[in-house]
């Protein structure tokens, strides 16, 4: 009987073994040549799959609609991070779940270009209406989400049209400059649409500080924040939630936006309380077509009509 | 073959988890033994999990989070001694209210302060895929210290964890090698949550010794077992993670804990196998 065990678990191991071997080596990197450039998250993807064109192998790690604050990459994904020939981040701690695997890839040499270092940091500013003390929300505390300002992605495709030519070799301006033109195009079509909004109800609600940028840009005001804080990783307390409460009550503002990683019984609370609508915006991710433009086209009008 | 290497060739990140991986093994296999000799899976859970708060609030004051994790460490047995000594309760209940009390009070830093949530996941399940050459060259000399304290310590130790009351006699103080054995599970596992976590650094400290203990009767052949199998559990979690893209720190756990149920089960087929052989014998 012992001697039928010992056969049987000789067998099964060799099996087992017999079974890993069989499996496929991992493919090789398709060695075509082409220069592979990571991007951390799908809106700046975007954006630079439209400048590189067809010139090079551009993977974005986090998958449209993840959360990139909290996002946190797999075996594989710190493998194609690490191996990358240039990897584009946004900075300013907006790759919250990243940071690991980006100081991995740091180590083992890889170029980075950080979008943050090419436009103005736009930091929290006083009276933006964060009720709560917490020194993680205090005035002066650096913004990461730049890519609602299409002017501000003006400048870091400059930037990074000129990266590309210096650190890979890569000639990009003719593509660059019509990404220029339909910057500039679209900024202007969100300044006609805004026009349309009195500018008396230009006041923002959001679910966490997301809208930074954009409100600068376009002459809105930043009343409050559900979580308030630059990311949605926090959590709201009691005592923030009736201080938001009040101030949307003196703003008298019209609507709160909700979005990606908004606590929904907070803000349907909130909305009971105060008496505003309650609409639900995409900041963080792009459409189904994968199409920045359209993504800004689409906030910029559910922020204007919820505002009406 | 190739396949069970190239990843750790291709990826020096993975390379340094294996050796982080290695070093945990080994300091776990150790300490661990002891653990299931002794009967201090109790305070070592509680270890595991009190370590937190201290963890907590270095992170908070940009403190490294091991110089937290000893000071709670310190906390958690100085607190345990102190019950013990000055009432009549049993350590069990020292154990369980300082356990209790570390973690909660853990809980509550971490929702005080709003950048959080995301690092409370890291601290619990580790980062062994985001190990540097740093946090190697530290988890090597806690190694070696554990492994050094063990063996100048052996004798004590082995009558300890055999015979308590030889040890007495021995002219050793029990008191004082049960501490060090206390102060070394603690080392352990202070060092050992950067790779796998404070949540699993337990099982890596129960599963290898565990299995190796069914296996083995001497102390010295336990911890060498159960090292081996802790490296197991490393390199298979690893690579595992790797082809089927699963949690690093959670599948290295897994691992350890399904080889300790396989041993226990040969073990106790082997066991009936006997029984019947015997009886047949008639």
């Amino acid at each position: 009987m012992r001697n039928c065990f010992k056969t049987f678990i000789t067998i099964l191991l060799i099996s087992a073994f017999l079974g890993l071997s069989a499996c496929q080596p991992l493919a090789a990197s398709t060695n075509t040549g082409k220069k592979t450039i990571v991007v951390t998250y799908s809106i700046l993807g975007s954006i630079v799959k439209e400048l590189v064109g067809d010139q090079a192998n551009v993977i974005v790690s986090m998958p449209n609609g993840q959360d990139p604050h909290e996002w946190e990459p797999s075996v594989r994904d710190i493998e194609t991070l690490t191996h990358a020939d240039l990897i584009v981040q946004n900075g300013l701690g907006l790759e919250g779940g990243m940071e690991k695997a980006l100081a991995q890839a740091q180590a083992a040499g890889v170029k980075f270009f950080t979008a943050s270092d090419y436009i103005t940091i736009r930091t929290v500013g006083a009276g933006e209406g964060i009720p709560s003390g917490d020194p993680d929300q205090s005035i002066g505390a650096q913004d990461p989400h730049l890519w609602t300002d299409p002017v501000a992605m003006k400048q870091i495709v400059d930037a990074l049209a000129q990266t590309m030519k210096s650190e890979l070799g890569l000639d990009v301006s003719a593509n660059a400059t019509t990404l220029d033109s339909q910057l500039d195009t679209l900024n202007q079509d969100i300044i006609n649409e805004v026009a349309t909004l009195p500018t008396g109800e230009r006041k923002l609600v959001t679910g966490h500080e997301s809208l930074g940028y954009f409100a600068q840009r376009y002459g809105f005001k930043l009343v409050g924040a559900i979580i308030p804080s630059l990311n949605t990783q926090a959590e709201a307390s009691a005592e923030d939630m009736s201080a938001l409460a009040k101030l949307i009550k003196d703003n008298q503002v019209k609507a709160i936006f909700t979005e990606l990683g908004t606590p929904a019984n907070v803000s349907q609370s909130i909305g009971t309380e105060t008496g505003v609508k309650v609409i639900e915006i995409t900041t963080h991710a792009l459409p189904a077509n994968g199409d920045y433009f359209d993504f800004m086209h689409n906030l910029a009008q559910t922020i204007v009509d919820g505002l009406k | 073959m190739s396949i069970l290497i190239q990843p750790f060739l291709a990826n020096s990140f993975l390379l340094r988890a294996l050796i982080a991986g290695m070093l945990v093994s080994i300091s776990c296999g150790v300490v661990g033994t002891f653990i299931v000799l002794r009967g201090l899976a109790f305070i070592g859970d509680a270890l595991a999990h009190g370590v937190l708060p201290g963890i907590a609030v270095a992170i908070l004051l940009g403190v490294p989070g091991i110089v937290g994790a000893a000071v709670s460490a310190v906390v958690m047995i100085g607190g345990i001694s102190f019950i013990t000594n000055k009432s009549r309760l049993s350590s069990d209940t020292a154990i369980g209210l300082l356990f209790v009390g570390m973690l909660a009070l853990g809980v509550v830093i971490v929702s005080r302060s709003t950048t959080f949530s995301g690092d409370l996941v890291r601290i619990l399940f580790g980062e062994i895929l985001g190990i540097n050459t740093q946090s190697i060259i530290l988890q090597a000399v806690a190694t070696v210290v554990i492994i050094t304290i063990t063996i100048v310590g052996a004798r004590p130790f082995l009558l300890l964890c055999f015979s308590p009351e030889q040890a007495q006699v021995s002219g050793f103080s029990a008191r004082f090698y049960h501490n060090l054995m206390l102060a070394m599970i603690a080392l352990a596992v202070i060092i050992s949550f950067q790779t796998v976590g404070t949540m699993l650094v337990f099982g890596m400290l129960l599963a290898p010794a565990g299995a190796a203990a069914l296996l083995a009767k001497r102390m010295k052949t336990m911890m060498i077992y159960a090292s081996l199998i802790g490296m197991v559990s490393v390199y298979s979690g690893l690579l595992i993670s790797y082809y089927f893209n699963l949690a690093a720190g959670s599948a290295i756990v897994l691992v350890a804990v399904v080889i300790f149920f396989a041993v226990m089960l040969i073990k106790n087929l082997q066991a009936a196998s006997l029984r019947k052989g015997a009886l047949s014998h008639d």
